[in-house]
């Protein structure tokens, strides 16, 4: 338990520093740099400039702890090739279950938010197509959201749940894919919504925090196929983590701004799913750099119940002689 | 190797054996499928990533909507716009958004920039910059006097603040630009980018089929 601590604190508390110092640059920057009626950001700004510096800081000191990250030979078991997936095996383990599925449900609450959004867009469509007039929101792109959101709160749901299963190779991290695809459609319908928007402060920040949760989910799938990359799969981690903390005071600033009586969720739908969806990626993110940190160094021996075992087990299971 | 392994296995307690539903043989194979399925979709991920760093920060591609720059720029034409580092200069085609007059972003070109003074005579249908005419063989008809309500009304004399531009469309009798109370003078900061080239026109396009 104490190696654990030991292995996983540096992840942690690096991890939840740069959240917290991002999260309230970002929330100095919006209340002080935004001015008149068009909220145009004042150039050169110490919080503009301070945030982008701590963003690159943070970046910097994920990537040194990645590069001293220990890591284990590549684990190889007879008959299959190199995989890393069972580094997610900790049946004693509570936390990284816990996270995950509370993630998977918070993901399971956006797809009828997202569902409704698309409704709505494609009334507003046709209202539009009958008036003449221009639409330029795209319902496609929304409504395959929410059909990917359902899929992923699937794909999180065999995240968690493999965690669980001692002695069992795990094959839940091919089972990322499908929040990792639907990280996709996110991104795509963000960037759509945003790309007329000339103010970079905007927008970028999210754009960022799903780009890089799009990349970690599809590197956690491929610790299930032999294209494993731990240490970027951490990197990437604690950055999203960051990053999603900066767009969640965003769009939690945003809520507080609306008039008071707004309808949330048929009215600033897109608000609240981002809300859910930032948060989804931010749980499993740091379920992530709660399990892995340990087990990458001592990965866990299938058919045993306890992991990650200590040095001396490791060794004794790994040289029998 | 792989007996010695299933010797291992069958010694083992049942709670304790893996499962072996396949060969060693077919569970390379069945990982390699599944490699290779990763490894494209993986591939298509980081391929549209780069895009979107690329057209956040650098250029991007937009489809230009209505009449307001003609004959420059026609309805349908696809636009590539430089953003990275681009400062507006007087003649520059640029794109821009003005939220308070629409969601969507508009193309309008550059006609003074911040200190210089714009005068619009509509009688000999010419602009003047800092008291000089300029030469606009881009225009698509003579400007006619505006009968909108308050459109083109006070363009006298006017001095572009600091950080500010002032755009007009080519198609002078038929573009809402400067000119126009609701969008007026232009910040800097809603520029998005430099027009710079024409990748696909709808309108030449038509125009070669109707000739071939």
């Amino acid at each position: 338990m104490k190696t654990s601590i030991s292995r996983r604190a540096p992840w942690l508390v690096c991890t939840t520093l740069a959240a917290l110092v991002s999260a309230t640059l970002r929330l100095w920057q919006l209340l002080t740099i935004f001015e008149g009626p068009l909220s145009l950001p004042i150039p050169n700004a110490a919080p503009s400039i301070t945030l982008a510096c701590t963003l690159v800081i943070a970046g910097a000191c994920f990537v040194l702890l990645a590069a001293y990250q220990p890591l284990s030979k590549r684990p190889w078991t007879q008959g299959q090739a190199h995989r890393w997936d069972r580094i997610f095996l900790a049946p004693s383990d509570k936390v990284y279950p816990t996270l995950v599925v509370t993630a998977s449900f918070f993901v399971l609450i956006a797809v009828p938010i997202l569902f409704i959004r698309g409704i709505s867009q494609w009334q507003a469509y046709h209202q539009a197509k009958l008036l003449g007039q221009q639409f330029s929101d795209n319902v496609v792109l929304t409504i395959a959201m929410a059909v990917m959101a359902l899929l992923s709160f699937f794909g999180l749901l065999q995240m968690g749940r493999y965690s669980f299963y001692a002695g069992q190779r795990s094959q839940g991290g091919f089972s990322a894919t499908l929040p990792g695809i639907a990280g996709c459609i996110w991104l795509m319908e963000y960037f759509r919504s945003h790309a007329a928007d000339p103010v970079l402060w905007d927008y970028v920040p999210q754009l960022l925090a799903i780009m890089c949760g799009m990349l970690f989910y599809m590197d956690i799938a491929g610790m299930s196929t032999s294209a494993a990359r731990p240490r970027r799969l951490l990197w990437l981690a604690g950055m999203t983590v960051t990053l999603s903390a900066i767009s969640l005071v965003t769009q939690a600033r945003a809520v507080f701004l609306l008039p008071s009586g707004t309808n949330l969720l048929f009215e600033q739908g897109d608000l609240l799913g981002d809300l859910l969806l930032l948060a989804t990626q931010t749980l499993v993110a740091l379920a992530t750099l709660w399990r892995l940190p340990p087990n990458l160094e001592y990965p866990p021996t299938i058919g045993s119940p306890f992991s990650p075992p200590s040095k001396e087990v490791y060794d004794r299971q790994e040289d029998p002689s | 190797m792989e007996q010695e392994w299933e010797q291992k296995q069958n010694e083992q307690e049942p709670s304790q054996q893996i499962p072996s539903r396949l060969t060693g043989a077919q569970a390379r194979k069945a990982a390699s499928s599944g490699r290779e399925l990763y490894l494209n979709i993986r591939t298509l991920v980081t391929m549209m990533t780069i895009f979107i760093l690329l057209f956040t920060f650098v250029a991007r591609i937009i489809v230009v909507t209505g009449p307001s720059m003609e004959n420059t720029l026609h309805d349908g034409d696809v636009l590539l716009v430089w953003t990275l580092g681009y400062n507006p200069k007087q003649g520059d085609i640029v794109v821009l958004t003005q939220k308070n007059y629409q969601e969507d972003s508009i193309v309008k070109r550059v006609i003074a920039t911040e200190g210089q003074t714009v005068d619009i005579d509509y009688r000999n249908s010419r602009v003047y910059v800092d008291s000089k005419p300029l030469e606009e063989d881009y225009i698509k008809e003579l400007m006619n006097t505006p009968n909108y309500p308050g459109y083109g009304m006070g363009i006298n004399n006017i001095t572009v603040p600091e950080g500010c531009i002032f755009v007009m469309g080519d198609n002078r009798n038929n573009s809402a630009d400067s000119r126009y109370p609701e969008i007026g003078i232009i910040d800097t900061r809603c520029v998005i980018g430099q027009g710079v080239s024409v990748l696909f026109s709808l309108d030449s396009f038509f125009k070669w089929l109707r000739s071939s």
